[in-house]
Order: C-alpha cells, then structure tokens, then sequence
C-alpha cells in the first residue's frame, strides 16, 4: 500500500519537533499547524469526512439536515495529587474544552456521540494520575444556530434529531462527582462482626451523602449549561481500608459519578408526537452497562 | 476465474469453485449471517456467496525508545498495519475468485500467541456477497471487489442514504509514552496538575492513527467513511507502549441514478420497552 511511505518519517529530529509543536501549542489553548491543516481540510471536503454513525445516521443528512463532519477528541493526563474529586471535575473539562475547540476549527455546531473514557498507565495505577480521554463526531446542523460555541451530547446523531424535533436543545455535558473519607470508630467496626442482622447505619448515610454531594454538582453543572440533565453514566465504588499504625479503625473509601447531556426544553413548549406500536426486527444491541462505566472511571 | 488469483492452492478454489456454482448440487453458500442480516442482504439486492478468511501470522521488529521521550514506534506501526493489510488481501482474494463484488461483516482480530510475545496472528474474516443481478457499479477501488465492516443491515442502510461501500480503511500507530523525569515526579506530589507529557503522547498517537485511516479512504477515492471506531490496545508491549488503531468503511456516493434507493424518509421511533 502506497501508505507506508507515511511511516518513514519519524525519525528522532522528526519526533522531537511534532513533540516541540504539541506542546507549544497545548500551552497556548490551540492544536498545532498539521492538526489544523487536516481539520480545514476536512471541513472543505479536500479529506474525506469522518462519522462514527452507522449507516442510519447517513440518512438523517437528507432528511434532517445532519452533515457529518469529523472526528475530534481532547484529552488530559491529570494528576488528583490530593482530590480525585477535582482531578474528575478539571480532567474531564479541560478534555471536553480541547474538543469543543477542535470542532470549532472543523466549522462544527455541535458534537455527538461523545464518548468518555479513563486511561492508566500500566504500573502506575495507584500513583494518582489518569488521562480523561473524550471523542465524538463534529456535525453541521441545518436546525442549529451558528455558534462560536458547539453543542456538546452523549446521544448519536439520530437521537439528536429526535430532541431537536421534540423542541429539546441538547448543550452540553454535565459531570458531578464526589468522594470522601469514612473513619470507623470501635463500636461501628464491631457492627460487621455481629450474628444478628442489622444495618451499618453509618456506612449507608456515608454513601448516600456522597452520592447527594455528587448529584448535587452534577445539577449545578446542570444549572450552569441549562436547564435539565439526562444522565446516561452513574458510577459507584466502595472500599474498604484494613487498618494500619496511623489508624487504628478500617476506612472507607466512597467514589461516585455521574454524568449526562444537559438539555434545554420548556414543557410548555414540548411538541407531542403520535406514537404508534411497531415491532422491531432489530437485533437486540445489549447495552452493557457495567461495561460502560468501566470506561469512564 | 482463477485466472485472476493464480497463487491460491488448488483445495481452496476448489472449495470456492463449489460455492458460486449455484447450478451445480454442491453449489451452496456459507456464511456468518444472522436471519435479520440474510433477509436484509437480499432485500439490497445481493446474494451471499461464502465465508472468505485470510490470515497472517506475523513475527514483529525490535524497537527500543528513548526512556523519556514520545515517539511514534515505527517498526511496530508498520509490521500492525502490514500484517492487517496482508489478512486483508487474502481475504480479498478469496473473494475475488468467487467473483465476489464485496465483502461484508469483516472483522479483523489480533491475537497473541502465549508462546512467544513478538508473534501476533492477525486474521480477518467476512461474507462474500454478490449482486444478484450482476450490476457492475458495486465494485471496490480498483475493480476488486469492496470490503466493509458492516453488518447486511447497514448494507441496505448505507445504500438507502445514497452511498455504497468502497473499502474497510484502517491507520495503526503504535507509540511509546514518554516517562515523566524523577524530579518531576517528585516536585508533583500531592499537587493537583496535567502531566503534559503523557496529553500529549495520547493526542499525537491518535492523530496519527485518524490522519492515516482518512488518507488511506482518500486513496481509496471516498467522499467519507461511516462507522468509525477507535481501538487503543497494547499487544504484550512493555507498559509505556500503546496502540491506537482507527477503522472504518470508506463509501461514496451511488453514481448510477437507477440503482439509487427512492429516497427514504425516517421516522423517528421510541422504543418503550428499553
């Protein structure tokens, strides 16, 4: 394939210097000069475009003014030194910023089918450091104003046309996460010993506070981009600390997350639809959801 | 017809021979087709002819990388996308020799081998389908036959919304992440911080693996390429090496006005049972 000749080209002095560009122009808030070459040159139809649709979503270009554009991603290797909470909270906006920028160099008004996921470096799980990785399709829509500012969804294409059509704008994403500390002390620590039944009344208000914490910032998020969430990804852990000579009591450790499309709608405007029965010969999909949320924690 | 593929042994044509004879009692098709996929296959008008597989067992290079610095490994780049191509092309060719127009629902796996972490297998593996009325203008780049990753529904999907299949393009790069210095690491502890470094290993790797696959569907003479996903792996590599691996089908429009699809209206519909 004529495409090899595209590997010679790395040499040390050649990968030095996309390293040298990569990091200039990170620091400055922008992509680098070949990034942005590929992005206009796909916006005019020089490069193919690029869709992660399936076919389904190709029809909708007719019949509701969606003209994929390309791909675009961002992400953010971030160390949460002393608050997972923050490194969720910047990693993933600071990764979402970096898409929503090269989408605005694509000429795109909105992004769909945004994906997000975590990364770790083999060996260093427990260093503190992840990389808060987003992609999704640009797209045109006819629907859609212009905007220095593009609407950011979790939903595909179609779906987006099925809000849009509903009188629902999607605008953006919206993160809440939280976590916190839970101390045993001697009688709640004796509790799990016990032969009678009961509930670990402390550990279940310490995970529902958390889970509130959480839930809470995601509507703030919410708040901030518009009016409703629609939350497709909730995340729970609990851990369990064995003690050691600085504590004498197990800890708990409680990690929630959940993020979602924010979404402009008034219910006084809703448009209602007919619905009719069908039946669908479509292979059932299984949506896998603990797969799903091991992707993005 | 295997005038065309003379490197193909004897046992294999025979197999295929068998296969596209529909006139003769032996002439049956294979395929990985689910009853949903064979209806839909037919309805756009084409015939499945038989499973086509190609594979390759392929022994990668030795690569070493700076410990501190982000490069592309090209060694490894080049023998990940060599050996996918050379799976590709046998499948191809098994294809062709059943006068095949396409292949669809081709997947394309690695597997590692447990006894020697330098050997993948590479295989790929699809349902040659013909059109069964023998319209020329579904042919791939080339004259060969297409090659998609889509399923016999997308098929009808894709030629629905005016577009017909070209051929599975792919872009691998494989990438060693620099590590972060010593003093660097330690001037971070318990500092809430990007790590520049490790951003930028993971843009600069997929960019390259996404410019590759749409260079490669721009050769291909495509207009776009739908369905694309994103892999990241690392094939047994040492922990600082990934790969990011971009696939999709590359199409184009549907240049003969009387096969274009009357133009289809979606209605929107909301399962209630999910």
């Amino acid at each position: 394939m004529a495409l090899f000749g595209s590997f010679g080209n790395h040499d040390d002095a050649g990968s030095l210097a996309r390293q040298a560009a990569w990091n200039e122009a990170l620091t400055r808030g922008t992509v680098p000069a070949f990034v942005k070459e590929r992005l206009a040159e796909t916006m005019s139809g020089k490069r193919p475009w690029v869709t992660t649709a399936s076919p389904a979503g190709l029809l909708a270009q007719r019949s509701h003014g969606i003209r994929p554009l390309g791909l675009v991603s961002g992400n953010c290797w971030f160390q949460f030194g002393y608050s997972w909470t923050r490194g969720h909270y910047e990693g993933w906006h600071t990764a979402l910023d970096r898409l929503r920028l090269e989408a605005g160099l694509m000429g795109a008004n909105a992004v769909v089918d945004v994906t997000l996921r975590v990364r770790r470096m083999p060996g260093t799980e427990n260093e503190g450091h992840m990389d808060y990785g987003v992609m999704g399709t640009a797209v045109r829509l006819d629907a859609l104003r212009e905007s220095a500012n593009p609407a950011l969804a979790t939903v595909s294409a179609l779906e987006f046309a099925r809000l849009l059509e509903s009188g629902i704008i999607p605008v953006g994403l919206a993160i809440g996460a939280h976590y916190d500390w839970f101390v045993a002390n001697m009688y709640q620590a004796g509790a799990a010993a016990s032969y009678w039944n009961q509930e670990m009344a402390p550990l279940s208000s310490f995970l529902t506070r958390v889970r509130r914490q959480a839930l809470q910032e995601l509507r703030d998020d919410g708040v901030r981009l518009g009016s409703g969430v629609l939350a497709h990804t909730q995340h729970t852990e609990l851990y369990r600390v064995e003690p050691d000579e600085a504590n004498p009591y197990p800890r708990f450790l409680a990690r929630y997350i959940a993020l979602g499309t924010a979404i402009l709608h008034d219910s006084r405007t809703r448009r209602p639809f007919g619905v009719r029965p069908v039946t669908s010969v479509r292979d059932p999909r299984l949506l896998a959801a603990p797969d799903t949320t091991k992707e993005v924690l | 017809m295997s005038d065309t593929v003379p490197d193909l042994p004897q046992h294999a044509r025979e197999r295929l021979e068998g296969l596209r004879d529909t006139s003769r009692r032996g002439g049956i098709f294979t395929s990985d087709f689910s009853v949903n996929e064979f209806l839909m296959v037919g309805e756009a008008g084409f015939e499945p002819l038989g499973l086509v597989v190609g594979s390759c067992i392929y022994h990668t290079g030795i690569q070493y990388a700076g410990w501190s610095k982000n490069q592309e490994m090209a060694v490894l780049s080049q023998a990940m996308y060599e050996a996918r191509e050379l799976a590709m092309t046998r499948m191809e060719q098994e294809a062709q020799s059943l006068s095949a127009d396409g292949v669809v629902g081709v997947r394309l796996e690695v597997k590692r081998m447990d006894w020697d972490k330098d050997i993948l297998e590479f295989l790929a593996i699809g349902t040659a389908i013909a059109h069964s009325k023998g319209h020329p203008g579904f042919k791939g780049p080339a004259g060969k036959p297409f090659t998609s990753d889509l399923s016999g529904q997308d098929l009808w999907m894709l030629l629905q919304s005016g577009y017909r299949p070209l051929a599975l393009v792919m872009g691998s790069c494989v990438y060693h992440v620099a590590h972060q210095g010593m003093l660097q690491s330690l001037g971070n502890v318990g500092r809430n911080v990007e790590m520049p470094l490790f951003t930028q290993a993971m843009y600069d790797a997929r960019e390259l693996a996404m410019e590759r696959m749409q260079q490669e569907a721009k050769e291909a003479g495509a207009e776009g390429v739908v369905a694309v996903q994103l892999h990241e792996g690392s094939h047994n590599w040492q922990p600082h090496v990934i790969e990011f691996f971009a696939i999709g089908t590359a199409v184009k429009a549907i240049e003969d006005a009387a096969v274009i699809p009357e133009r289809l209206i979606p209605q929107i519909v909301i399962p209630v049972n999910d």
